[in-house]
Parts: structure tokens; sequence; C-alpha cells
């Protein structure tokens, strides 16, 4: 077991190495999203995807549909909303029915009005709100599998052109992925959680991995500044690499300071 | 009243300041802050709590106006409401016996029972489907996949011993390491979003859109 | 059948085979089971080891954070978890994370209502089932800092004042959490017992274990029980076979007939699906 390498007075056992790095992503996130900082960012195949998505829908005459997750507001399902209401914007932009099943907790009932409002006003600002149809936001249950059952059903009757599955989905989302690929929808979804992530690679056509679906809200927005906010979260997995290897050749030679440093 | 409800950097001071109440006393032993924190945390539950009597509100009262409207599944609407009340009545003829016992050991019980069962077939039609060796990645991904699944099975492992330090090494090793890094990547990205939050850059958690701010 | 027709067929049959023969080679062994010999994990006799260390009148939460469903694939491990903490003579407190799963620890009781007679169990003296008391993390925060403000009545809404739990305050009264989960309150207990030093287990469903085993790894978690396999295993070490290990023919043939389709759908894929794309 690690031993810390020294005490802080005031500061709680073992917390203070945790304390100096949320202090240092919260400099460096007010530091990129200050200023016109122009960062360069790969492409997420999966956000990319979503304006394909939805413009396929538009072709083909048939609807999206959306889902931004189970969980009460949890980071995910804040994720899924950004993500939902850039869906629903490009949905209003071109006309096409936006299907939102909410519900599958007991959590996602404070979530549902602000779902609502988020899309409403999305057809709202795009000057298109009597398109904005309440009906299409059905609370199916808040239940996990009940909502799945409704969930499952809607993608057979309306057979939509394309699903997006992001946010928090259980093991319901394997359930949702198949019966999407099934009906022959373009199928976007992400992975909250590992056990999620590789069954969903094998279901869907795009997958968000990981922070990609968090950094979604940054990445779809046109302000640079906080696109810039996404590069805190690479320095920070450089920091973790250089921890690691650090650690390892050290720990190898019988020397344990980084173990004991990141423990005070 | 309503209006400074609703102003934003009203809401967003609102929600710095919990954050704060709860960020602090983790790292900061101050005895006042974390009792302060314990209650908010107590009132969250509470107010969680609460939502579901709104739920049931708002439910009902949306089923009644479909079934009214007689709209397309409105018999379906009907069924939920009825549903819903029966099981609040028979709540109060106690939970451990009688007809809410009999509901939830006889029909919500097996109902999820049996969703969860059909996912193994899912998972089966994905594999058949999906496992395909395209190119050398998908070839060693499906080999490791195989040994995998092939250990998980328990008469490989009473048959087929050596196989058992393959697989685990597998999962000690790249599964493991795999986990690790994509909880550290959530993490620093959730903290990375819960500043962007609490700085006001992510409107979708006010319920907005961004040309509304 | 020519062996073109064959490839195409085996690139492209229609998922509803795949459904039609998992059924039927999961539901032959369960109907009918073989008695197919199992091996033991590692990880499941570290699980046996942890459970077995505790001692007479430690006191135990036992955390049940499962939907009915889930309890399905790890009713094995929870009974047979169970089982050597009554053997133990422990104090054991039932809490659920989940509604549907408020009546699972009726059942397990009723399963071990034998070997609770044998070592004199009493309610709320040996063992109290609090129900439903983890719905978020705000009430396992609630629970890990103030037990007693926190939960005040058993689930049958009896005062705990006369139980052993009168002697929990904290996350340091408790000696071990056993966890079972499918994802629930997990995270929540993890942050507010385990990170703080209360020992804790874990016995979680298939698709989780990817994300547990860093835990144990790390020393967080003492061990973990692996699914339906694990409580299985656990089975067989106890010496009390159950619906985990009549279950395991069923689970191998479903296993093997995955692979198979793995396989044909290879074969398929090889000798026909990319032919016709090099050919077009």
């Amino acid at each position: 077991m690690a031993t810390p390498l020294f005490q802080v007075p005031l500061i709680a056992e073992g917390r203070f190495i945790g304390l100096i790095l949320d202090i240092l992503i919260f400099a460096l996130v007010l530091y990129y999203t200050s200023g016109d900082k122009k960062i360069y960012i790969r492409r997420v195949a999966g956000l990319d995807a979503i304006e394909e998505a939805v413009g396929r829908a538009a072709e083909m005459g048939k609807p999206v549909v959306a889902s931004y997750g189970l969980g009460g507001f949890t980071y995910w399902t804040l994720a899924g909303l950004s993500i939902l209401s850039h869906v629903a914007t490009l949905s209003a932009k071109t006309g096409t029915r936006l299907i939102v099943p909410t519900g599958g907790s007991t959590e996602s009932l404070i979530v549902r009005p602000v779902a609502e409002e988020i899309v409403k006003t999305a057809y709202t600002m795009e000057g298109v709100p009597d398109q904005y149809n309440p009906d299409d936001l059905p609370f199916l249950s808040g239940q996990q599998y009940a909502y799945v059952g409704g969930y499952v059903g809607i993608l057979q009757r309306t057979r939509p052109a394309s699903t997006i599955m992001t946010g928090s989905h259980w093991s319901d989302a394997m359930n949702i992925a198949e019966t999407s690929n099934a009906v022959g929808a373009i199928t976007i979804t992400s992975g909250a959680y590992i056990s999620n992530v590789a069954a969903l690679a094998c279901a869907s056509d795009y997958i968000l991995i990981g922070e990609e679906a968090p950094a979604a809200g940054a990445y779809l927005s046109d302000d640079p500044s906080q696109r810039a906010s996404i590069r805190v979260q690479d320095i920070f997995k450089w920091i973790a690499l250089g921890c690691i290897i650090l650690g390892l050749v050290l720990s190898n030679m019988g020397i344990n300071i980084v173990e004991n440093l990141l423990s005070t | 009243m309503a209006e400074i409800l609703k102003n934003r950097q009203l809401q967003i001071a609102v929600m710095a300041l919990a954050f704060l109440l709860v960020f602090v006393p983790y790292f900061i032993e101050v005895p006042a802050l974390e009792a302060a924190s314990t209650k908010l945390i107590t009132i969250t539950a509470i107010v969680n709590a609460v939502t579901l009597i709104l739920a049931l509100q708002s439910q009902i009262r949306r089923g009644l106006n479909i079934v009214q409207r007689r709209q397309t599944g409105w018999y379906f609407k009907a069924y939920m409401i009825i549903t819903m009340v029966l099981m609040v009545v028979f709540a109060f003829f106690g939970r451990e016996t009688g007809p809410y016992h009999w509901v939830m050991y006889a029909v919500v019980n097996p109902l999820s029972s049996v969703n969860y069962g059909i996912l193994a077939f899912y998972m089966a039609s994905t594999a058949a489907r999906a496992f395909r060796a395209r190119n050398t990645q998908a070839l060693l991904l499906l080999t490791t996949g195989f040994i995998v699944l092939l250990y998980q099975a328990p008469l490989t492992g009473a048959y087929a011993p050596w196989l058992e330090p393959i697989a685990l090494y597998f999962g000690d090793t790249f599964g493991m390491a795999a986990g690790r890094m994509f909880l550290i990547s959530v993490t620093v990205g959730a903290i990375v979003f819960g500043v962007r939050v609490l700085m006001g850059k992510e409107t979708s958690v006010l319920g907005v859109g961004k040309e509304e701010v | 059948m020519s062996d073109n027709s064959l490839m195409k067929t085996l690139a492209t049959y229609d998922r509803r085979w795949v459904y039609l023969v998992l059924f039927l080679v999961v539901v032959g062994p369960l109907l009918r089971p073989i008695g197919m010999p199992i091996s033991v994990s590692p990880d499941t006799r570290q699980y046996y080891e942890a459970i077995s260390s505790v001692e007479e009148g430690d006191k135990i939460l036992f955390t049940l954070n499962t939907e009915f469903s889930g309890y399905n694939e790890i009713q094995a491990g929870i009974v047979a978890t169970m089982r050597v903490f009554i053997e133990h003579n422990t104090k054991i407190c039932v809490a659920v994370g989940h509604p549907e799963a408020t009546g699972i620890p009726e059942l397990v009781f009723n399963q071990l209502r034998s070997e609770l007679d044998a070592n004199g169990y009493v309610y709320g003296e040996d063992y109290v089932i609090l129900g439903y008391v983890m719905p978020n993390e705000a009430s396992v925060a609630s629970m890990s800092q103030d037990f007693q403000g926190a939960i005040t009545q058993d689930w049958l809404g009896r005062s705990i004042d006369d139980t052993f739990l009168s002697e929990i305050n904290t996350w340091e009264d408790w000696d071990l959490i056993a966890d079972f989960t499918t994802g629930l309150a997990t995270t929540y207990l993890l942050n507010h017992f385990a990170l703080r030093g209360t020992p804790m287990t874990v016995n979680c469903i298939g698709v989780m274990i990817a994300s547990q085993k860093p835990y144990v790894d790390s020393g967080v978690y003492l061990a973990i029980l692996q699914s339906m396999r694990g409580g299985a295993e656990l089975e067989y070490l106890t010496g009390h076979p159950g619906p985990g290990l009549t279950a395991m023919d069923a689970f191998t043939f479903g296993h093997y007939m995955l692979l198979l389709f793995i396989i044909a759908g290879n074969v398929g894929y090889y000798g026909y699906t990319r032919q016709q794309r090099g050919g077009g």
C-alpha cells in the first residue's frame, strides 16, 4: 500500500495531489477558453457523422430517432443533451422529423423537461416552431427494460433513417443498437461504460468512445475557445501517461516515489 | 419572480455554490462545511424522491389527455394509467404480501428478466454478424476474443487448463489497461466538461440553445 | 448444395437462425443438466478467501444493486456468499439499490432458512433488511457520513434502535461491504466507502468485469466474483450446488455455439462476400 509523502495541514489525508490536479485543470480550462486560441483537433468520426445522418434522413423522408440517455443529471446525460441540441438544430433546418424517446430510470424524470426545452428552442431558433411536436418526445417508462421495449417498438414502427443514441445507456444499449441496425438505420452511439464499448463498437456504424461524448458540446460549437478547452483533456492524458511510465520504471527499480506522491 | 429565477447568471451562481459546498469539504476538513455538505446531499435526495410524485402527476395528466382525444394508441395509455393507480392502491395493502407482492413477482420481475435475457440473443446475432477478420488488426482482435470466449466456457477450463494463463493474460494486461485508460480519459473529460458548465459555456445544462444565452 | 451456395448461406444467413439455435442449445441443458466439470478461476479463489476471512460478530453491509433481471445472473453468488457469512456468525445488514430488488432478500433468506436456524439467527440481533435505501449518490453519501441520521427504520418500518445497527455511525464501523451489482449504486459505494478504507468485495455481471477489475488490482476491492460462472465456482468451493452449477452446461453450450457461428460467418465472408466484392 502506498504511503503519502507528506501531510498538508487542513487538507484531508491522501487528497492533496488530487486537489492540485483539479486546480490545474481549472486553470488550464480558463486559459484555453479565454481569447481566440485555435487548436488542432482531430476529426471525430461519430460527431461528424451526425450531420450526414440527419441529411440522410431528410433525403429519404424518414425520421431521426435520438436519445440522450437514461440517467439523471450526470455528465453523460449532459453530453447527450449537448448532442441532442445539435441534432435538433439540424433536424429543424432540414425539416426532418425528430423523435426523442425519454425515460429509462426514475432520475430521467427530472431531465425530461430540459430535453423538451432544448428541442423546442432549436425549432424556434430555426424559425419553424410549428414543426415541434411534443408527442415526438414520448416518455416511455421509468423502468429500463420497459423503456427498451418502447424504444425498440418506435424503431420497428417508424423505421428511421438514423438512430443517434448518446448519453448514458446501460444494458439497453445493445438492444437498441442491434434493432436499429436491423431496420437499416445509420447507428451512432456513445459508449458511456467500457462494458458497452465493445458491444456497441460491433453493433453501431459510428461510436463515440470515452471522452469524445463529453467533448461533443465543445467540438460541435462554433466557439474556438470552447474547442480549445478540449486540449486540456489531452494534456492530462499525457500527464497520466508520463506518471505511468515513470512509475513503472522507478517501481521496477524499487523506488515507489510516484505511487507515494500520487497518494499524498 | 419567475423572471428572476430564469436569469442564467443566477442559475450558474447557484450551481457554482452547490459545487463548492460539495467540492471543498472533500479536500478541506472543516466540520461546519462537512455538515452543510451532508445537509445539501440529503436535500438533493429528498428532491429526487419528490420528482417521482411529479412524474406520476405528469404521466396521468398526459395519459388522460391522450385517452380523451382518442389519439393513436390511446388504449395503451388507458392501460398504463389503470396499472399505475392500481399499484399505488395495492401498496397501501402492504408490500410483502397481497396484490402488490403478486404483481411484482408474477408480472414485473419476469417481464424484466425476459428483456434481460433477450440481450443474449442480440449479443449473439451481433457477434455472428460483425466479427469479421477484414484486416490484420481485426484478425488479431478476433483471435484474442476467440481465446477469451473459449476460456469463459467452464468446460474448456476443465479439459484445456493450458488456455487459462493465456486468457487471463489478455484480461489482466490488455483488458485492464484499456479499462484504466477509459477511466482516466472519461474522468478528465468529465472534469473539463464540469468546468465548462460552471463557466456557463455548456448551455444544454440550463435547457437552452446557444443562441438564447 | 454447391460450394458457392454453401458459402453464400454461411455469409448471409438470417439472424433468426442464430436466435433459434441459441434458444435450443441453452434450453436443452437447462431442462436436462448433463453435469459437465468446471474449473475454478484464481479470482473466485481470491473472493472465497476474502469472504471466508470474516470473523464472528463482524458487521457486513450486504448491498443488492441489481434489478430483478440481473438477479438471475448473480443469484448463485448472492446465495453462496450469504451462506458463508451465516456460517461465520456475522451480523448482516441487507440494503437494496433498486425498487425491483426489495423482494430479493426474502428470496435469499428463504433459501437459507435451515442455515439461519442452525446458527441461531434472530432478526434484529443478527440480521436486518433495510430495503430500498440507496436510490442515488446522495443517500449513499449520507449513509457513509451519518448512518443514524440517514437510516432510522428497516424495510418494514420498524426502528433500528434495538438492532445491531445502533452501533453503526460512519463508514469506519463496517467490517466488510459485499456488493452484488449490475452497476447501480456500486460507484457510490466505491466513492464513499471503499475509497475511505472500508473493505469491499464485488460480484458483478459479465459485462462489468472489465470495468471493475482495475479496482481489484489496485487494492480498492478485496476481490471480484465474476458473474454466473463465478457464482457457480463459489457454489463448487462451498460444497453447495445450486442454480449456478445447474446453468453451467447451458453456459458452455451457448459459448461454443457462438464460436461456431463466428467461424461460420468468417468462412462465409472469405468464401463468398470477399470474392463478390473483389469481382465487382
